[in-house]
């Protein structure tokens, strides 16, 4: 079954600012919808007198990500959302090889000695098998 | 709106030179020199990095095939094949494995190569046989080809 890896969005915005303007028009018209589609994503609005409007994401591996809603319409910020809702907390970088192990070597990995005959085998003319 | 003549140009200020400047370094922080320090010679030194690594990915596909290309036949002389009798004798016994697996199994799983290397070794036989004994033996059970519809 599906588990949302992102646990919380936390909406701190300014109640005056001119840059805020896009954040209260999601928090009045979008918020409850968006908070309605994702049920298992819990949603902080927190109105705050300080710098500039931001969405904090949170995820269930700890990684936060902060994004800038500054200047922006309230349509663009639902879908800002929804891309962060649908991403897992890992980081955003090139990844190396597109598969993983914990146990690579199952009959044991080679190293020099594996295929040569060791002193319990070796049937020499001095050397007796054991 | 049309800025012109010097003094309407004087009143836009470029105020996020420190940024673009940045954009650069970053991808030249780990160059040797002056050129991890230095914007003028920097953005020359990250051009030709970015070039190259471009031109760089078709050439990796050449030097990974001929590392496992290189294990393998390491991986096979262990057990007393040669490269080529190695692949041709696994391709004519319809086993069909790239470089990179058989070089992955030689590495992780030795067992495995080695049987492999057993199975190329008894077709490589009765291929002799075959082309050698003339006619009346019958054919070897490895050499059988098995066909899927």
């Amino acid at each position: 079954r599906y588990v949302r890896q992102l646990q919380r969005l936390q909406l701190l915005f300014s109640p005056t600012a001119a840059d805020a303007r896009g954040a209260r028009q999601f928090v009045e018209e979008a918020a409850l919808d968006f908070a309605r589609q994702h049920p298992d994503v819990v949603l902080y609005i927190s109105p705050r007198c300080g710098p500039a409007p931001l969405l904090l994401a949170e995820y269930l591996n700890g990684t936060v990500r902060e994004e800038l809603i500054a200047s922006k319409t309230s349509e663009e910020i639902v879908q800002l959302a929804t891309k962060l809702a649908g991403q897992s907390g890992l980081d955003i970088i090139r990844i190396r090889k597109p598969f993983h192990t914990d146990n690579p070597s199952v009959q044991g990995q080679w190293h020099p000695l594996t295929n040569k005959p060791s002193a319990l085998t070796v049937q020499g003319p001095r050397l007796q098998p054991q | 709106m049309v800025l012109l003549g010097a003094p309407c140009w004087l009143r836009s200020r470029l105020t996020d030179r420190f940024w673009r400047v940045q954009e650069v370094l970053k991808y030249a922080r780990h160059f040797r020199g002056r050129k991890n320090r230095c914007y003028k010679l920097a953005i020359r030194s990250v051009r030709r990095a970015f070039v190259k690594s471009t031109k760089a990915r078709r050439e990796k596909k050449r030097f990974l095939r001929a590392l496992w290309i290189t294990r393998i036949e390491a991986a096979s002389l262990e057990h007393g094949l040669k490269y080529p009798a190695f692949i041709s004798n696994l391709l004519k016994s319809q086993v069909e494995l790239n470089r990179k697996m058989i070089a992955d199994l030689a590495i992780y799983e030795p067992k495995t190569f080695k049987s492999l290397a057993a199975l190329a070794q008894r077709r490589r036989q009765e291929g002799f046989l075959a082309a050698l004994g003339d006619g009346k033996e019958p054919e070897g059970i490895f050499s059988r080809i098995v066909r899927h519809y």
